[in-house]
């Protein structure tokens, strides 16, 4: 009988201590698998371990995207085994997930942090749903800029675009001088990005949160002008077989001098850099013509699911927006700080630049984010796919398609109520 | 006593035995997932929502007429007739060359094996940078060989990436098939072939009229696991192009997998799952009891 009693007691204890382990060592989900972007998390993550005492977070990288980190969680919430907090994109996909019942609100998170205080207006308005935040900002990338190699520069003798006449008028230039004059890269996004420059030139900030809210139709005079703006200032300078590379290939046709000029997000220049192009020697940056004096961003967050963890998430929350983690990030990444009392001097010659025109941007209510994540999932999806179509095959019928696809989801869309006010 | 009635005897109990534990693993992970899913595609569900719509047959409907879903329903059937000729052929005549015992064949069978043994995303990888229009491997090796007016833009342009796609793909799995019909070469019986050398057959009609009949059993094999890889294929896809650009390379499951978990719509998804079912069934169930009788007939004759 004493040794069926030790051994209950032995179970017991044994249960005990893997829940308590279970307690403590909360995973932190997310994408970043390697190079700076896995530097810039850890440094991050060790950040909250420093300052939380009773709990101890742990990153688990899920190979891939945003996609497939979606596939994870879902399997996750099913088995009612979430992580303690995750890497999510910003706008409507907290909204999908806190819909759904699965996210936590971080309210007193916010309130602790003053999240009002340190985060940018335009940035607030895409981690809270109805005024709630369900997730605080920790890596922010401008996507507006236009990067350019300064020999091909010199050489081409093309001076810095500051409108589409001269930016047009620099493609030729660089042509003419032997260079592919503008890079880019296959896949949903990068076409898009640079789209949102001849969008936000013919249609302004007003009608860029139209389109997010749904009061701007596909089928208008604005929208078929963007897309010939669009058509004529930048996939008529787009590089040759552009669609077949990924955008650290194009990358590298920038750095070799085959490339005059490359429009990306500011990873780019934290890419370059690792492989010792440095900014303000090798390569410099404008902000695409008209988008100068504002900043079109994508920003990732980390969201907090429901579960018995809400409490140590919390504390983790309010140690990774510290000036210090968020600095630690964004230096180690290439990246912006979203807390705007992050110290500009961490930063260097690629990273003050974007941090002065973030500000001056913010100064002046014209931040942008990325469109892509405003609009209902299934069109900001498809918005991505059909601009990359129209960037291979510029032809009127491939426009008319466009256009006539996007109309029949924002219709879908407004039947269903789908659209937010961000 | 009937013999409906009759009570199961020691043997039966053991073979039920046997026969449980396989039948309970097919009904949890074969035919429940199956059920589950045509129930699923029946509903408008983002994957989180605490309950879902029923939409009824809204799903099918509305894919049916998808230029989208109908263009990766046709290359599905496209990437069948490839899996089917290509990888296959390759395969064979890889194995037919060797089985005639050239030197080195210790060396080339792992040469030729030896990629199959790489995972779909590493081979995805490597190719995507091999494709790379400019100054990757492919192009740079035509121009060596004065053939730089053959190279492409290999994944970014709608009218080539498939052929694309495919290449790297018979690379990947002719080493299946080439292993797969080198062994069934190796099992021939030798006095059949020598046989037919002494009655004056040349090494091409060896082969075609004796080593090739005798395959049967291999090429089932290689045909039919071929064909199911086709409408399965997902992963090199994905890795290498993501169903692009702009769905020109997309196949059902990347569909699929783009509407469950890009852009949350688990309803259509699984009724992308439950389309690419039916026609996997057309598509390869004839062919397999086909093929299944042409192996009885050959082992009865």
């Amino acid at each position: 009988m004493k040794k069926t009693n030790m051994l209950a007691a032995l179970g017991l204890a044994l249960m005990g201590a893997t829940s308590v382990q279970a307690q403590e060592n909360l995973e932190v989900w997310h994408y970043y698998a390697a190079g700076s972007e896995l530097a810039g998390m850890n440094a991050l993550i060790d950040a909250a371990n420093t300052a939380v005492d009773d709990a101890t977070f742990t990153g688990v990288v899920i190979p891939g995207n945003v996609v497939e980190l979606r596939r994870q969680l879902q399997t996750a919430f099913l088995g009612g085994r979430p992580p303690a907090a995750y890497q999510s994109s910003m706008a409507y996909e907290l909204k999908t997930f806190s819909d759904g019942g699965q996210l936590h609100a971080l309210t007193d998170a916010w309130a602790a942090i003053d999240g009002d205080a340190i985060f940018p207006e335009g940035v607030q308005r895409v981690v809270k749903v109805d005024g709630v935040p369900y997730g605080v900002p920790f890596d922010l990338s401008l996507i507006n800029n236009v990067f350019y190699n300064k020999e091909a520069f010199e050489k081409a003798g093309v001076t810095v675009p500051t409108d589409w006449a001269s930016f047009t008028a620099a493609c030729d230039a660089l042509r003419e001088a032997g260079y592919q004059p503008l890079g880019n890269a296959g896949g949903t996004f990068w076409s898009l990005y640079n789209f949102y420059a001849a969008l936000v030139s013919v249609v302004g900030e007003d009608g860029y949160y139209k389109i997010a809210r749904g009061e701007l139709g596909f089928d208008g005079p604005e929208f078929s002008e963007a897309l010939d703006l669009y058509r004529d200032s930048m996939v008529s300078c787009y590089a040759q077989n552009w669609s077949g590379k990924t955008w650290t290939q194009t990358a590298d046709d920038l750095i070799n001098g085959n490339t005059g000029m490359f429009m990306m997000g500011i990873w780019a220049a934290g890419y370059m850099d690792t492989a010792g192009f440095k900014a303000g020697e090798g390569f410099d940056m404008f902000q695409a013509p008209g988008t100068v004096g504002k900043s079109i961003f994508q920003m990732d967050v980390l969201a907090v699911p429901e579960g018995p963890s809400v409490a140590a998430a919390d504390e983790f929350i309010e140690a990774i927006t510290t000036p210090d983690a968020q600095a630690a990030f964004a230096t180690l990444k290439g990246s912006l700080a979203p807390n705007v009392t992050v110290d500009p001097s961490v930063y260097g010659y690629a990273g003050a630049t974007f941090a002065r025109q973030f500000s001056e941007a913010s100064a002046n209510n014209a931040v942008l984010p990325n469109l892509f994540f405003l609009l209902p999932t299934d069109l900001g999806t498809e918005f991505g796919v059909q601009i990359e179509r129209f960037a291979i095959d510029p032809s009127d019928t491939v426009k008319a398609e466009l256009i006539s696809t996007l109309e029949g989801l924002r219709q879908e869309a407004l039947a269903e109520n789908a659209f937010i006010a961000w | 006593m009937a013999p409906s009635q009759r009570r199961l005897s020691r043997t039966d109990w053991t073979h039920i035995a046997f026969l449980a534990l396989p039948t309970l693993l097919f009904a949890v992970f074969y035919i429940y997932p199956v059920i589950s899913s045509i129930h699923l595609s029946l509903h408008d569900w983002n994957g989180f929502a605490p309950n879902m719509k029923f939409v009824g047959l809204q799903n099918y409907v509305v894919l049916f007429h998808q230029p989208r879903f109908l263009h990766a329903a046709l290359n599905n059937i496209v990437w069948v007739g490839f899996m089917l000729i290509v990888p296959t052929g390759l395969g064979l005549l890889l194995a037919a060359i060797l089985d005639r015992g050239i030197r080195g064949e210790q060396v080339f069978r792992i040469i030729f094996f030896l990629p199959f043994t790489i995972p779909a995303v590493a081979v995805g990888a490597i190719w995507r940078w091999m494709y790379e229009p400019d100054n990757g491997l492919v192009t740079t090796a035509l121009r060596l060989v004065g053939l730089g007016g053959l190279s492409q833009n290999w994944l970014g342009d709608p009218n080539v990436v498939n052929l694309s796609l495919m290449g790297s793909v018979a690379w990947w799995t002719t080493g299946f098939a080439f292993l797969v019909f080198f062994a069934g070469l190796r099992n021939i019986p030798t006095e059949c072939v020598e046989a037919a050398r002494i009655e004056g057959a040349t090494p091409w009609q060896v082969f075609w009229k004796v080593s090739f009949p005798l395959l049967w059993p291999s090429t089932i094999i290689v045909l039919g696991m071929s064909a199911i890889d086709a409408m399965r294929l997902f992963d090199v896809v994905w890795a290498m192009t993501k169903g692009g650009p702009a769905y020109s390379s997309e196949v059902l499951a990347v569909q699929m997998y783009d509407l469950a978990f890009g852009r949350f719509d688990m309803g259509r998804a699984a009724a992308v799952a439950v389309y690419l079912f039916i026609i996997a069934g057309v598509i390869i169930m004839p062919y397999i009891i086909y093929m299944s009788r042409r192996v009885q007939d050959s082992e009865a004759e």
